[in-house]
């Protein structure tokens, strides 16, 4: 079944990617260096990336620091956190698009409110990337907090209890112990934030198209136009070739940057 | 983590709720939204207070034309869909788990990295080209093709393996001694000690599908073979949206799988967090 769904397609979609009517050639990959709309398209994809995925991991181990805490009823605020990722994306991304709506939206309403102007959201250039941040951080950043919080469960009591009485105060508990004893979790969510977010599709295909001004036209998207709009397998799947392959270099390189300086030391 | 200045403590015990309160409002909104007459819904944002959350008047009229309609037909869609990718996905999974933990063969530990390969490689990435395919087989508009994808599911196979895992060898041994075969041992001896991780594996399995959206967007054509997300985009895309039907389906596509997700939540925390954890 893993063959048949997963590995047959990788092998199909990396030979197609040097196919051009019915040729072996490279013309799929040379016509794509040379495409303006796919080198923006892929500096769309990593800007948005560059600020989303420290920023998912941030918040999500803020929330899981606090919903790790012994609080009255704590598992129900947890399940409400991430019931955000239960709930199928287009579903979020149309209750939120309605809720940036430019002229009636719920967001413009509170600006109002605070006597602030009324901001174009979803329909300016300059802000709509940030918007899709929000909503993709909204849906995923509870499902995150889950491993963390079981990370941070995982510290021994007994080390902290021994910190406790040699005076560290509880900042200091959580920046010198329990983060780096969560290091392996934080890692695995960077990685797989990174991975979700490269391959980022439903919000853009529901709410931007890509638009205004291809400001959100993130890579995921302008494969499906390639593919289904334009009709252009082979590019597409040249494209899907260097979306994968950017995606693996850089997770290669974060695992590099967050393994443990200590196991590195021991295993040289 | 315990022992935070009382004051600290104080703080989080009221900001706590609030915020998850808060952080749900657009869920909260959307099932809100469904049951208002269609015309308020669009009024509800513009005046901006309690009443965007309470209506003044609550009515049953979205839901039932959801239900006529064709996102009612999407959203049955989702459940056939959801309901056979599940059981046939827990079989398989677990069949592999099984063999992937209870046996030695020569290569297991190869099958079981390609296994955890595979599953890393995420879907998304492939379903375009993959769609292809699934024309080609004759897959296009049908029930087999929208189950598939879900069936193989890494991520639960994994699941279940650590879960196996711990189950004691003796008591495997034990059985087979009283004379069981192997296919009795998984029933009477696994997967009744591994009940958390089969609830755990087949809430991943569920939510997969739940929430497929590209998949099923390429594989189908037909209207009638919509699935629930699929169906409620086209209706968003509309010029002239009926609004109040709009958030009802959305508000029955929220509402499943929280139902789902608070129902097990415990089994669901256990065996999913644990193994993450432990892997």
């Amino acid at each position: 079944m893993l063959i048949l769904t997963r590995v047959a397609p990788t092998a199909d979609t990396f030979v197609r990617s040097f196919r051009d009517d019915g040729a072996w050639s490279l013309a799929n990959y040379a016509g794509l260096l040379t495409s303006p709309t796919f080198r923006d398209s892929v500096l769309v994809t990593v800007l948005f990336n560059a600020i989303i995925n420290p920023l998912q991991v941030l918040v999500s181990y803020a929330l899981a620091v606090v919903l790790s805490q012994r609080l009255p009823a704590v598992g129900l605020w947890r399940t409400m956190v991430f019931l955000p990722m239960a709930v199928p994306p287009a579903v979020s991304s149309i209750v939120w698009g309605v809720w940036f709506r430019p002229g009636d939206g719920i967001f413009n309403s509170v600006l109002g409110t605070l006597g602030l102007p009324d901001q174009p959201f979803l329909t300016s250039p300059d802000q709509a990337l940030y918007v899709i941040m929000v909503i993709a951080s909204w849906i995923g950043v509870g499902y995150w907090m889950t491993f963390l919080v079981a990370g941070i469960k995982n510290v021994p009591a007994e080390i902290l209890e021994a910190a406790a009485i040699d005076g560290a105060g509880w900042w200091r508990r959580l920046a010198s112990i329990i983060t780096p004893l969560v290091r392996r979790q934080i890692s695995f969510v960077l990685v797989a934030a990174t991975v979700a977010n490269f391959l980022l599709f439903v919000p853009v295909q529901i709410l931007t198209r890509g638009g205004p001004a291809g400001s959100t036209d993130l890579v995921m998207y302008e494969v499906y136009k390639q593919a289904f709009i334009f009709n252009d397998r082979g590019l597409a799947a040249a494209q899907i070739a260097i979306l994968v392959a950017l995606v693996a270099a850089i997770v290669g390189v974060q695992f590099r940057l967050l393994s443990d300086p200590g196991e590195r030391a021991r295993r040289a | 983590m315990r022992e935070l200045p009382r004051w600290g403590r104080a703080l989080l015990v009221v900001s706590v709720p609030l915020f998850s309160v808060v952080w749900l409002a657009p869920l909260a909104w959307t099932v809100t939204a469904g049951l208002r007459p269609s015309a308020d819904v669009v009024d509800s944002f513009r005046s901006l207070g309690w009443r965007t959350f309470v209506p003044e008047s609550v009515v049953a009229d979205n839901f039932s034309s959801v239900a006529d309609g064709p996102l009612g037909r999407a959203i049955v869609n989702s459940l056939i869909v959801a309901a056979a990718t599940v059981a046939l996905g827990l079989v398989m999974s677990a069949l592999a788990a099984y063999a992937l933990s209870a046996f030695r063969f020569r290569g297991r530990g190869l099958v079981f990295a390609a296994t955890v390969l595979a599953f890393m490689v995420p879907f998304e990435a492939l379903a375009i080209p993959l769609a292809d395919a699934a024309r080609t087989a004759g897959l296009e508009n049908s029930y087999l093709g929208l189950i598939l994808p879900g069936v193989g599911n890494g991520l639960a196979i994994f699941l279940l393996r650590q879960f196996f895992l711990d189950v004691p060898h003796e008591m495997a041994e034990a059985a087979s001694i009283d004379g069981a075969g192997p296919w009795r041992v998984l029933w009477h001896v696994y997967l009744p000690l591994t009940r958390p991780a089969m609830v755990g594996a087949g809430i991943i399995i569920f939510v997969f599908q739940w929430q497929a959206y590209l998949w099923p967007l390429l594989v189908t054509t037909d209207p009638s073979m919509d699935v629930g997300p699929v169906a409620l985009a086209r209706l968003f895309g509309q010029y002239g949206v009926d609004w109040g039907t709009l958030f009802a389906g959305a508000a029955v596509l929220c509402l499943v799988p929280a139902a789902i997700l608070l129902a097990f939540q415990r089994t669901f925390a256990e065996s999913v967090v644990g193994s993450a954890v432990k892997g």
